[in-house]
């Protein structure tokens, strides 16, 4: 670790400086890019940017040859995150080593999507998290579908939502039938890991901080950004904050940190609110029924009695019953 | 380029020990001084990543050594490492290359300086440890430069000339060596260590025109684009990189002997061709087998040649063209294949005829596929087949292509 971690403790202290700027073409209310922003504002110019395939590669250029990025960018294929940071991490640090570079702190970001990180890449940010470079940061920012390719599902599109590898048919109703993965779970798993977080756009500082956390750990990070899309959740632009509001205060969105072997919980929706002011709001849950609806406020409800128990224990438990409506049995990590 | 006098290195005793082609290629990577090696097991390229993974482990030089998840992660590594401006070292063999197609292609057009071992093996199914050059030659389109040792010395000579080419700025392209399978990686046999203070002169730091470094300002690099702004002009850059390399691996190789003493014909070397009537041509290790039954055969009365490429790309058309315009016929002998290609035949036989299109010779394949270990007999057979063809017009069958280790029908 390096020394004390600088905290934004209000909005204003966040600085006026973009990293990631003009010169893209992400959609109206893009969720994602509204998180590219505040990681690199946080992060500061001392970082070097990866970028998988994804959404985020094709939307920011493309047309104009041009390049929102006021910091080294490259990119690596959709499977390549992890190993694309360990590559750059280790090639700073062997040059710096060998006296071929001057020493210094530099920061390696890698922003991959939930399929460059959940599914195709998942294998490969396992291997970047169990490395010990510091300042190496996986920030996984989950619009919960391959958006770029015309929203088909992932392995975190949640139970219920239609995409178009999971319509909702006649005679397949629910649309995506599997749950929701947990990414962040399965990284904090990895025992090298320093830092692991989930965050959303709301509260405004919460992901800028952890970002500055995660930088600061000392070793490899990871964090879990729900980013709300428009074109994938079938939701008017000006609602990616709101949304991302909504999925922390119906408990669908859990904020949460593990560090130094320590769970802690960020965010405890007082009353929680019902599922269905989040679901409501979004075509892609269109379909479901009030019946539908309830069997997400049951499992909600029922995860939640697990992370109050990790927040009582500091300690991380697989929250899931093992098929929707069921109690189930909980697996202590 | 440097002149140097030989005259100290003249009286130093020789350095020749014998140690394996993949011992003989890790002291090549640790000479090279590399930063960051990508590792990942697989037979039989393992035993360099084995025997480097000690050297570092006991001091004997400093790199970053990660062991990857995957081959396709352990060439994305290389890659991004390459990018920042480390020198850079990865291998596999077999499945593994196929499995890391897509970083080993995209490297290429990223015009990154990786240098790489190919240990050629056979691809599945069913798993099989004997050797095929088909694994490489998946890459045969990728834009990377691909050079063939016949032995464990060769292997190392190359690997030091691989980084000097691939980091030239007139090429910047990624580079594999291939080598043929255990016959090297596994065989012992006596090897001249380079000197490091040879070695450093003879191939300076690698430094990249824009590396991914904050100290070096933004970088944008393979942005996504629309086909129509540069996609035609990005592969021209590639193109002229590959073709410029020519030049440059031509001065690498004079440069090489200046300072090691060992000299290399860049593109092809050549046996017996003074006046030959048929030749045989090949890659790799079995050269030396195909040497015997060519001189077997010139002790019959048979005026036999043969020609080994040291490279596959770029692919040395102009050098073959010229070594094989006074010959009567064509022998390749061929651990490639192509399914459904022309006439059916191996990829080497096909290149070999392409490049000698405008002045055609008769031409025959002598296929040893599968990995099982071909016998110097077979070497000899070819030849014979070839001499036969070329004093009669037939062959066995009326065939162009022979599967000499097949057993049962050749169909």
């Amino acid at each position: 670790m390096s020394g004390e971690v600088r905290l934004f403790r209000s909005v204003k202290e966040i600085p006026p400086e973009d990293y990631y700027t003009a010169g893209r073409r992400t959609c109206a209310g893009c969720g994602p890019a509204l998180a590219y922003r505040l990681v690199l504002k946080a992060a500061g110019p001392n970082t070097v940017v990866l970028g998988p395939t994804g959404c985020m590669y094709v939307a920011n250029a493309h047309q104009f040859l041009t390049s929102p990025y006021a910091l080294p960018w490259f990119h690596t294929q959709l499977g390549g995150g992890g190993a694309a940071g360990i590559g750059t991490a280790a090639a700073f640090r062997a040059l710096m080593t060998k006296r071929k570079r001057i020493p210094e702190e530099i920061n390696v970001v890698v922003f991959g999507g939930d399929g460059g990180f959940a599914d195709i890449g998942f294998a490969g940010l396992s291997m970047g998290v169990s490395y010990d470079y510091p300042r190496l940061l996986y920030v996984l920012y989950d619009n919960e579908s391959y958006a770029n390719t015309g929203i088909q599902a992932s392995s975190t599109t949640p139970w219920g939502a239609t995409t178009t590898f999971t319509p909702s048919g006649k005679v397949k109703r629910i649309g995506n039938e599997r749950l929701k993965k947990n990414v962040a779970l399965i990284m904090a798993a990895h025992p090298g890991v320093k830092y692991v977080a989930t965050a959303t756009l709301w509260p405004p500082l919460d992901l800028p901080n952890k970002v500055r956390k995660a930088l600061e750990s000392g070793g490899p990070s990871f964090i879990h950004v729900l980013t709300p899309c428009p074109k994938g959740w079938f939701t008017p632009p000006d609602l990616a904050v709101e949304l991302s509001r909504l999925a922390v205060e119906t408990g669908l969105w859990v904020l949460w940190e593990y560090e130094n072997g320590k769970f802690k919980l960020n965010y405890k929706p007082s009353p929680r609110k019902h599922v269905k002011q989040y679901l409501q709001l979004q075509g892609r849950f269109a379909h479901l029924t009030a019946d539908d609806i309830e069997v997400i406020e049951e499992r909600t409800k029922k995860e939640w009695e697990m992370w109050m128990e990790m927040e009582r224990t500091g300690r991380l438990i697989i929250p899931w019953p093992s098929s929707p409506g069921d109690s189930g049995d909980n697996m202590t990590l | 380029m440097k002149v140097v006098t030989r005259v100290s290195e003249a009286l130093q005793i020789p350095r020749k020990k014998p140690i394996t082609g993949a011992r003989a290629i890790a002291e090549a990577v640790k000479l090279a001084d590399v930063d960051v090696i990508a590792a990942y097991p697989i037979r039989p390229y393992t035993g360099i990543m084995n025997a480097l993974a000690e050297m570092i482990a006991n001091g004997e030089f400093m790199a970053e050594i990660i062991v990857a998840d995957s081959e396709h992660s352990q060439f994305e590594i290389a890659k991004h490492a390459s990018a920042v401006g480390a020198r850079t070292f990865v291998g596999s063999s077999g499945v593994g290359l196929a499995y890391a197609t897509e970083a080993i292609i995209v490297t290429a057009m990223d015009q990154l300086p990786v240098v790489a071992i190919a240990g050629c093996r056979a691809l599945d199914d069913p798993g099989n440890f004997g050797m095929e050059w088909n694994d490489v030659l998946l890459f045969r389109d990728s834009g990377w430069l691909i050079s063939w040792a016949k032995d464990p010395q060769e292997a190392l000579d190359m690997t030091l000339v691989a980084y000097r080419v691939a980091e030239d700025r007139r090429v910047m392209l990624p580079h594999f060596i291939a080598v043929d399978g255990a016959t090297i990686t596994h065989i012992a046999a006596p090897v001249d260590v380079p000197s490091k203070k040879d070695v450093t002169e003879f191939l300076p730091l690698y430094r990249p025109p824009y590396p991914l470094d904050p100290a070096y300002g933004p970088v944008t690099k393979a942005q996504h684009i629309a086909p129509s702004l540069i996609g035609p002009e990005q592969r021209k850059h590639v193109d002229v990189a590959m073709k410029r390399a020519r030049e440059v691996i031509v001065e690498a190789w004079k440069d090489y002997a200046n300072y090691v003493g060992r000299e290399y014909s860049p593109f092809i070397e050549a046996f017996h061709m003074d006046d030959a009537e048929v030749a045989l041509v090949t890659m790799g290790a079995y050269t030396i087998n195909a040497l015997h039954a060519v001189e077997k055969a010139r002790k019959d009365g048979v005026k036999a040649g043969l020609i080994r490429l040291r490279y596959f790309r770029p692919f040395p058309f102009w050098e073959l063209r010229k070594v094989l315009s006074s010959v009567e016929g064509v022998g390749v002998l061929d651990f490639s294949y192509s399914f459904g290609s022309p006439d059916s035949g191996g990829v080497l036989f096909n290149e070999v005829r392409a490049a000698m299109y405008e002045n055609p010779k008769p031409a025959l394949d002598f296929l040893f596929l599968g990995g099982r270990e071909p016998k110097p007999d077979d070497f000899v057979r070819a030849l014979k087949i070839l001499y036969e063809y070329v004093r009669t017009g037939k062959t066995p069958g009326n065939k162009r292509v022979f599967w000499l280790t097949l057993r049962g029908e050749d169909v």
